[in-house]
């Protein structure tokens, strides 16, 4: 699966009252992005919202036209041989869409299965498959609106392979799920959908640790452009900043933030919201990128000097989440 | 394939939509309301025939049966007209994107679709008649039969594939449902539905011929009421004929115009 110089411009009109004129915005989605996906390979697209992840997947699934570029999936032209890349692709999205409410189950699948034409005689038997694979037999004769969210995530992670497509999109598979139903779903792609089953698997998430979990390798995609890709390992080698200390701090000020900023050793600063107080105080979350592991006492004793209180610190090797921050500022 | 998905799209919108005790129920005693309300309308004024010109002849219909016909199609076609706002409930749901993903042939998507109503409806009928006979004491005369075959047949084909070209149609809009209501009251003015044509001002007639509700009504009234034969009604039947076979290259071409165009615009969903 190829993308080469891929863009993808949105027109929006709008007019400024009921009888004003209209005025046009052109939002550049993606911007001229190139990337290969190897045969058997899980792809991670990672950005923050609206960084173009959708609009690639479906350009790649024949849902939209790219306004520039080429992609090609087995070689096929997304543009021009839509038809055969349809039957070889699927595309499981998150959120509890793409099926049938009032159906069942089954009656989901198996609609889906004349769809793309396989064989009467295996409908049965592969929509049974897929259903076990999933653990919803039990469940299958109920309609689709009885299901929890992640009944639902799961049957359309059936939905998605009733073709038995080379190559598969998961466009935010674990979306809104619980954890323990997403971390099931995770073990599901890697297990059975890439190692057993060998798809090409394309997947878009803004949830690190997923990707860190899942990918072979990854891209990052922000304000339409990638700006990286790579084995996560070796971009994370790649970071001009080696380690992150990330430290919760209580009576953190901007002006304590901006010197610590200035600091020598100090790459970069970023913070982050947390969820918590200790002492009747508020606790941001600060991650320090900095060359080496060793300079973390300059920052502690600046915290320090400036009367912030340090609940925990904890120096690592740079993360995805790191990688993440770093490409897309975010 | 293409036969594989017009019947798996058909059982998908009669499962969803209609296989219910409660609907079939319902969609039994529907129509009465509404027959009761054609029926009535002509009440006050004591008549008992309505006077229909066609082709300079004039034909002398019994008032009830003028108006079951008119319900029987109008319903009809306001079924194939809601069955055009199918795309829009699946935009909805997100299931258009899942149904455009596939190879399905889409032509065959929309044809089913347009013969899902087109079932659905034929339990109306039962209401409808039902509703007629039980309680309006309607007596149904049929004269000549092939006539009324080829009249029953090509209002319904005309209006099944009218059915499709709106549901093509509606793939471009989120409004479709508001189109469809909108078009209704016009629909039952302008088809000599409530009123016989020669009542309609000339001007506004030239509306009326684009109508194939127009014909059907005509050819469905002449043959069962008015005892005409076939070669009475052939050019109503031609038209519906002629009609039909447009509406299925309309359908055709506006189903591939209207996928690529929502490629383009972004209007399945938008980002």
């Amino acid at each position: 699966m190829e993308a080469r110089q891929l863009s993808r411009d949105y027109v929006s009109t709008k007019r400024s009252h009921l009888v004003g004129r209209k005025n046009t915005t052109i939002i550049r989605a993606l911007d001229r992005v190139d990337f290969e996906i190897q045969k058997g390979e899980l792809f991670g697209l990672l950005g923050p919202n609206g960084a173009g992840k959708t609009t690639t997947v479906k350009i790649l699934c024949t849902l939209l036209e790219p306004t520039g570029g080429r992609a090609f999936v087995k070689g096929h032209d997304v543009v021009k041989d839509a038809a055969r890349v349809r039957r070889i692709v699927n595309m499981v999205a998150g959120g509890e869409r793409m099926l049938y409410y009032r159906l069942t189950g089954r009656e989901n699948l198996e609609y889906f299965a004349e769809l793309y034409d396989v064989p009467k005689r295996e409908i049965k038997s592969r929509v049974n498959t897929l259903l076990e694979l999933v653990g919803l037999s039990d469940r299958a004769d109920d309609e689709v609106e009885k299901y929890s969210k992640g009944m639902k995530q799961r049957l359309q992670i059936c939905r998605g392979l009733i073709n038995n497509p080379e190559v598969l999109f998961l466009d935010e598979p674990t979306l809104g799920l619980d954890v323990n139903i997403a971390k099931d779903v995770r073990k599901f792609i890697r297990e059975k959908i890439v190692e057993e089953q060998g798809k090409t698997v394309l997947l878009t998430t803004h949830y690190m640790y997923e990707a860190e979990e899942l990918c072979d390798r990854v891209g990052f995609l922000n304000k339409g452009k990638l700006v990286a890709v790579g084995q996560p390992e070796g971009l994370k080698r790649k970071m001009p900043t080696g380690f992150s200390i990330e430290v919760l701090v209580a009576r953190l000020t901007d002006e304590t933030l901006e010197g610590l900023r200035r600091l020598e050793p100090v790459k970069k600063v970023l913070t982050t919201a947390y969820e918590g107080e200790t002492e009747g105080e508020k606790i941001d979350r600060l991650i320090v990128n900095v060359d080496s592991d060793r300079t973390a006492p300059d920052v502690l004793n600046y915290l320090s000097t400036m009367r912030c209180r340090v609940v925990s610190v904890n120096i690592r090797g740079p993360t995805l989440e790191d990688l993440f921050m770093f490409y897309t500022g975010e | 394939m293409f036969w594989r998905v017009v019947v798996a799209e058909m059982e998908k919108n009669i499962n969803q939509f209609f296989f219910s005790s409660r609907t079939l129920f319902w969609t039994l005693l529907l129509p009465l309301g509404n027959g009761l309300y054609l029926y009535f309308l002509y009440l006050p004024f004591a008549v008992r025939s309505v006077s229909l010109e066609f082709y300079a002849s004039w034909y002398t219909l019994d008032l009830v049966g003028f108006t079951l016909i008119g319900q029987l199609l109008y319903t009809f076609f306001t079924m194939m007209l809601l069955s055009g706002t199918v795309f829009d409930r699946e935009r909805e749901q997100g299931t258009l994107e899942a149904l455009l993903l596939s190879p399905a042939n889409r032509i065959a998507v929309i044809f089913g679709g347009a013969l899902a109503s087109a079932f659905n409806y034929v339990w109306f009928i039962f209401g409808i008649l039902l509703s007629w006979v039980a309680f309006l004491g309607v007596i149904i005369i049929i004269t000549d039969f092939l006539a009324l075959f080829a009249s029953v047949a090509l209002s319904y084909l005309s209006l099944v594939t009218l059915g499709m070209c709106l549901e093509a149609f509606f793939i471009h809009s989120r409004r479709g449902v508001m189109y469809a209501t909108m078009v209704q009251e016009p629909v039952m003015f302008f088809s000599g539905l409530i009123f016989p044509l020669q009542a309609m001002p000339r001007t506004l007639l030239s509306i009326s011929f684009l109508i194939p509700l127009t014909f059907g009504l005509l050819s469905l009234r002449l043959t069962l009421l008015g005892g005409a034969s076939l070669s009475d009604v052939v050019v109503p039947l031609m038209v519906l004929a002629f009609m039909t076979l447009l509406f299925l290259v309309i359908a055709t071409w506006l189903i591939g115009y209207a996928e690529r165009n929502a490629k383009k615009k972004a209007t399945l969903t938008q980002f």
